[in-house]
């Protein structure tokens, strides 16, 4: 053995049991509440709280209610950058760096086993340029990679999600299907992702040795996945075939107004460009209610 | 500890090479060990039975190292000098403690001692077992103390190097083995190496007869290298056939013969050349010939008996399964649950090499070639156990008349300790003919190859340290001697290889690998489980016959890189020899003994053959010349081999079970 | 029994050929030769095996378009899946070709079986590959238990018998490399410098716990575990998991390596809080 080792080769375990590591937490365990989030536009029509007359207005108020609290949560961006930005591109480049040292045989040897093994590689690659579209278009604002360049608002979280998977105002493009079929198989891919990976660490992590208990725990990982695809593609289900644009506007500018109250929203109308008589009697209805306290600047 | 350049070469990797190269590099030399295959695949591998050893629990019930030594001298039929026998029996259990201290996984009883099994040959449970591949989890076991060996410099494997020839300098008295001149099999590369002191441990030789129990390679090439330079070959007539094995086209499998001992019956179709499905063929229309034939012991009549009916029956009376060379022993009457639980591995191996599920469908199986208890000559120094007269019968609970100290049968660490008739270069293992006598018994063969690494390691480390003076150390012996050897071996190839692109006939007849086959043929046919005079004889002529076509054999491969046609052309004109070696000493062997049985002489004769056949080859006439020695049996005195036959009284049932042999 | 005495091969009423096979066998005359394909039309009996049939071959070196060859080179021993080293791969998956059987492998008239060198390790010449580099892994892991010497010491320890048949399950492994064809975190390395920092695959990681699981051998444990959590250790597996679906030992595999990750687990964490 050679004494001057890289750095790289000096901390190799640890970099692998962080890699493994950054896959659950934080990463998978984002997923599991992003997704959970995200379903809340079709699950929250059972939400009674919310006093809306139809599911969907119901279910839109909900993820509304959910977004907002997480874009009010303190030092956001900080949380952001360190953990999510950064344990992904650690996790994506290692990984990417890890998988290019396997090869495939699934021709040769078509087991089971190895099929996961494939697609394990497959979806980290597929859903790392997911993530990338998904956080660069949705989040850092990049509306000229959406289709009808829609930009993404926390106020109107819905219909400009909507809109962004769509097409702009909610009508089908042709981008729109394309960008919509992406996330189906982005989302998809992280899910299989993290479920296989939850699977495999225990192994790694040597936590399940035994064939019998590597069979219990795929059986615990396979539940999880299946629900957690569940939320994902109902969410993606529910913002694509489910949510009307123009509707959930309204429920979302209510839910303004009744919070920041009506100058807000015009302010939040100028700089998002949004047409002012389609939200006309969203606003009308709002302004008699009194709303909870002083507007947040409209810095972001 | 060696402040020299002296050095030990050891040729083989199985048990008794690798043990030999542990002992000796552990002594303080520095040992080369050539070997054709890595040495974790060499043939010891095969072994499935177990190991014997006196063990606490057989000794509370009477059993002893002496009764060990007993048992294996009746077995083979007084034939063996008996001082190194005894000294092998007593170091049985020391060598059993050793090999579960280096991690060899013995079976286990429930308190977590070794676990015992009976077999061939003893009433007492006395072999120690590893699963059912105990010859593989040794030799394990030992590889992997040579792998740590060889990562501190000690050992220095050469894989894939086959041996080609010993260096012999001197004349007469002095002559004495310096070296070994062996070639890479990869790069072909031919080379020579000094060596003190060599040790042959390369097995046996069953590729002479063809298809055989033995691993491709044990074609007994090394061992007639080292006849045709000048070492003497003891008891080549001496070869084992195995009663029970599954004939597959490219060799025989073992058949354990457990598979008799819990129920198995052998049977043929009574009409002749019947190609029924056995499963078709009616009660009464089977012939259970050996239950017939032997209506007391039925299908668990003592191996050789088997063995010889089962020739009978194919052979002489042609009434093998369709014809061919075979008979089936049957289990299906038997409950596959049962069969299962009792069987489970054995039944695997035929299911897997035969392609048919024995608990359904009668397993064929026919004797075959499994062990040569004949090797190179050896001698060694009696031990400190001299009784005024031999010792008569021993039975179960006597005193042993010997103790069990060490160096009792053998003098522990005497230069000479299974030397050849040739100074500093030893035989180790199947290659020894030392301990078998006549026949082996079952689980004696792991035992005998670890003992001769372990004990006799010693002695080849004090000849080497002590034996060979410094002005006369392999170092101090002219280049020209091992250039001269190397030179030989190139010439050798050379001719070999010249043959292919010269323009003689490509008539099959000259074919290498045709010769090879009517080799085994022949040599299975006359010389194996019933032998005569004149079958001999014809047979003599028919390898004259192929020695003479072997000189015009043409090759079929030129390349300068891994060419294995000609280390199998090459080792094939060894193999003519060796065949000839032992169809001969079975001719002038006048008698029955163990495994040789002549159908024209059918009794021991302990007047004229209590006596080692030694081979010497005279290397100007090309011809083979056998020579009497006298047996050593100053310790025992030999009574009749009465297995079964003549006593009444039932073997038991588990002593038939017996001797899987390995 | 009658007085004549003629032994008999096994098949020396030589059973005659039923049908022939088509041998399709990648050939190559050394290290950096090119490769080739030759086909061989084989009689096959009952009974024949791809070493019978290759064996065939040597006899008569001649392809099925009647062109005169060299005996095809391939590595072989015991014959009876014992020793490994007779693996290669046939129709496209590794295993021992004294196993395979041709009435189960090709079973209709015109089938056609395909032989390959095994694809992860140099070949020597034709079928025969250089396995060294899994030998040396072995050495790596220091894959043996450290006895003071051959001298009489006395028994071992005792052992229950679940412990025991564990390590003997374990120890059936013949370092025959089908688990390391089958492997794809596992690739070819013809240079031993590189061999080092190469993932060393299932069989090597199985040996390691296999020493790790005697009460002697684990004196050890700690070195075997440092040689493990480099790069090319335990950390590289991909849990594919072909090594124990090909393994023809059924030797649990994937639990040594899971059992080997746990160890390390453990190993590591105690390192960083001693320190050492």
């Amino acid at each position: 053995m050679s004494g001057e080792q890289t750095f790289f080769e000096r901390n190799y375990f640890l970099l692998r049991r962080l890699h493994s590591l950054s896959g659950i937490v934080p990463i998978g365990m984002f997923l599991i509440m992003h997704l959970t989030t995200n379903s809340s536009v079709v699950w929250g029509a059972i939400n009674s709280r919310e006093l809306h007359d139809t599911a969907m207005d119901r279910g839109v108020a909900t993820f509304q209610h959910e977004v907002s609290f997480i874009n009010n949560l303190p030092l956001l961006l900080l949380i952001e950058i360190f953990g999510l930005w950064l344990p992904i591109a650690f996790h994506a480049i290692f990984g990417v760096y890890f998988a290019m040292s396997g090869s495939n045989n699934v021709a040769r040897y078509a087991y089971q086993g190895n099929k996961r093994y494939a697609l394990q590689r497959l979806t980290g690659y597929v859903g790392f340029v997911f993530i990338l579209y998904h956080v660069a278009t949705l989040r850092w604002g990049w509306s000229w990679l959406t289709p009808g360049g829609t930009q993404w608002s926390h106020y109107f979280a819905s219909s400009t999600l909507a809109a962004a998977l769509k097409g702009s105002g909610g009508e089908w493009s042709f981008a729109g299907v394309i960008v919509s079929l992406g996330y189906f198989v982005g989302v998809t891919s992280l899910v299989f992702h993290f479920a296989n990976g939850l699977w495999t660490a225990a192994i790694t992590w040597g936590l399940t040795v035994s064939e019998k208990s590597q069979q219990q725990w795929g059986r615990v990982c396979a539940a999880l996945g299946a629900g957690v695809m569940l939320a994902g593609w109902s969410a993606l289900f529910g913002f694509v075939f489910l949510v009307d644009h123009d509707r959930a506007v309204a429920v979302e500018e209510q839910m303004v107004v009744e919070k920041y109250g009506p100058e807000y929203l015009e302010k939040l109308r100028e700089k998002y460009d949004l047409e002012p008589e389609m939200q006309a009697s969203a606003i009308r209805d709002a302004a008699d209610r009194p709303y909870p306290g002083p507007a947040p600047k409209l810095d972001d | 500890m060696a402040g020299n350049n002296k050095r030990v070469i050891v040729v083989g990797g199985g048990l008794a090479g690798l043990a030999a190269s542990i002992r000796v590099a552990e002594g303080g030399v520095p040992v080369d060990l050539f070997s054709m295959v890595p040495v974790k695949r060499s043939h010891s591998v095969c072994a499935q039975g177990g190991i014997n050893a006196c063990n606490e629990v057989a000794r509370q019930q009477g059993y002893s190292e002496y009764q060990h030594f007993d048992e294996t001298l009746y077995g083979g039929d007084y034939l063996a000098d008996q001082g190194p026998v005894l000294e092998m029996a007593n170091w049985a259990p020391r060598i059993i403690d050793l090999l579960d201290r280096m991690g060899v996984p013995f079976n286990r009883t429930s308190e977590g001692f070794r676990d015992l099994r009976l077999f061939g040959g003893s009433l007492f449970k006395r072999t120690h077992f590893a699963g059912a591949t105990t010859g593989q989890q040794l030799l394990y076991g030992l590889d992997e103390q040579t792998r740590r060996f060889a990562s501190e410099g000690k050992i220095n494997k050469r894989e894939f190097w086959e041996f080609l020839w010993p260096i012999i300098d001197g004349e007469g008295e002095d002559r004495r083995c310096v070296g070994i001149v062996a070639q890479d099999m990869r790069t072909m590369q031919i080379q020579a190496f000094r060596a003190d002191a060599v040790v042959m441990a390369t097995g046996g030789c069953g590729i002479v007869f063809g298809k055989s129990t033995n691993s491709v390679i044990c074609t007994g090439g090394a061992a007639s290298r080292c006849y045709q330079a000048g070492a003497w070959y003891g008891n080549g007539e001496m070869i084992q056939v195995h009663p029970t094995a599954i004939p597959g086209a490219d060799k025989c499998r073992l058949m354990s013969e457990s598979a008799r001992g819990e129920g198995g019956r052998v049977w043929v179709p009574r009409k002749k050349g019947d190609t029924r499905d056995p499963t078709s063929i009616a009660e009464n229309e089977r012939w259970y010939f050996l239950e017939e034939k032997y209506p007391k012991y039925g299908n668990l009549v003592p191996r050789d008996i088997a063995t010889r009916e089962i020739f009978d029956v194919c052979v002489n009376e042609h009434m093998g399964i369709g014809g061919e060379n075979m008979v089936y022993l049957d289990l299906t009457h038997m409950d596959p649950h049962y069969l299962t639980e009792k069987l489970g591995g054995i039944l695997e191996i035929y299911e897997k090499f035969a392609g048919a599920d024995p608990r359904f469908t009668p397993m064929k199986i026919f004797p075959a070639v499994h062990y040569s208890m004949g090797g190179l000559w050896t001698t060694y120094t009696p031990g400190d156990y001299q009784p005024e007269s031999p010792a008569g019968i021993h039975n179960p609970g006597d005193e042993s008349p010997a103790s069990t100290a060490v160096g009792q049968g053998m003098e522990f660490g005497a230069h000479n300790n299974m030397m050849t008739n040739i100074r500093g270069l030893y035989a180790f293992g199947e290659v020894n003919f030392a301990y078998h006598g006549a026949t082996r018994l079952g689980a004696n063969a792991l035992l005998s190859c670890i003992f001769d690494g372990l004990f006799n390691g010693v002695s080849v480390t004090n000849y080497v340290l002590d034996g060979v003076a410094e002005d006369q150390g392999a170092a101090t012996v002219s280049a020209a001697v091992f250039d001269h050897a190397v030179e030989q071996e190139q010439a050798k190839q050379a001719q070999l290889l010249a043959t292919v692109s010269d323009s003689g006939s490509t008539d099959p007849q000259f074919n290498p690998y045709t010769i090879a086959g009517e080799l085994g043929v022949e040599m299975t046919a006359a010389s194996t489980v019933v032998k005569t005079g004149p079958r001999l004889e014809q047979c003599l002529e028919k390898i004259k016959e192929l020695r003479e076509r072997y000189s015009q054999v043409k090759l079929g491969d030129a390349a300068a890189w891994t060419n294995q046609s000609l280390s199998f052309t090459r080792a094939l004109g060894d193999m003519l020899i060796m065949g000839e070696v032992i169809a001969k000493g079975g001719l002038l062997r006048e008698e029955s003994r163990g495994s040789h049985y002549r159908l024209d002489f059918p009794d021991r004769d302990d007047d004229r053959f209590l006596k080692a056949s030694v081979a010497e080859y005279n290397a100007t006439s090309g011809e083979s010349t056998i020579m009497w020695k006298d047996v050593q049996t100053a310790l025992v005195k030999p009574k009749p081999r009465t297995y079964g036959k003549v006593e009444e009284k039932e073997p038991a049932r588990e002593e038939a079970v017996a001797a899987s042999g390995s | 029994m009658s007085n004549t005495a003629t032994n008999g091969q096994p098949s020396s009423a030589a059973p005659v050929p039923t049908r022939t096979v088509t041998f399709r066998i990648k050939r190559c005359d050394g290290p950096g030769q090119p490769t080739r394909w030759e086909d061989f039309k084989v009689p096959v009996v009952p009974s024949s095996n791809v070493i019978s049939c290759l064996n065939w071959i040597a006899e008569h070196p001649v392809t099925a378009s009647g062109q005169q060859t060299t005996p095809v080179v391939w590595d072989c021993s015991c014959l009876e899946e014992v020793c490994g080293a007779c693996t290669m791969v046939i129709n496209g998956k590794a295993r021992q070709s004294c196993s395979c059987l041709i009435d189960q492998e090709a079973p209709r008239e015109g089938d056609v079986i395909t032989l390959e060198p095994m694809s992860k390790f140099p070949v020597v010449r034709d079928l025969w590959v250089d396995r060294q580099r899994l030998f040396k892994g072995l050495e790596k892991i220091k894959a043996w238990v450290p006895i003071d010497g051959t001298y009489n010491l006395g028994a071992g320890p005792k052992e229950e018998p679940d412990d025991q048949q564990m390590r003997y399950t374990l120890s059936t492994c013949m370092s025959c490399g089908c688990c390391l064809e089958a492997c794809p975190q596992y690739h070819k390395e013809e240079q031993e410098a590189d061999w080092e920092n190469a993932f060393v695959g299932a069989a090597v990681l199985s040996q390691a716990r296999l020493f790790n699981a005697h009460p002697n051998g684990k004196v050890l444990e700690g070195e075997r575990l440092d040689a493990l959590l480099g790069v090319g250790g335990v950390n590289d597996c991909g849990n594919a998991q072909n090594c124990v679906k090909v393994c023809p030992k059924e030797i649990p595999l994937t639990e040594s390596i899971a059992a080997i990750g746990r160890a390390a687990t453990v190993h590591a964490i105690g390192r960083f809080f001693r320190g050492k």
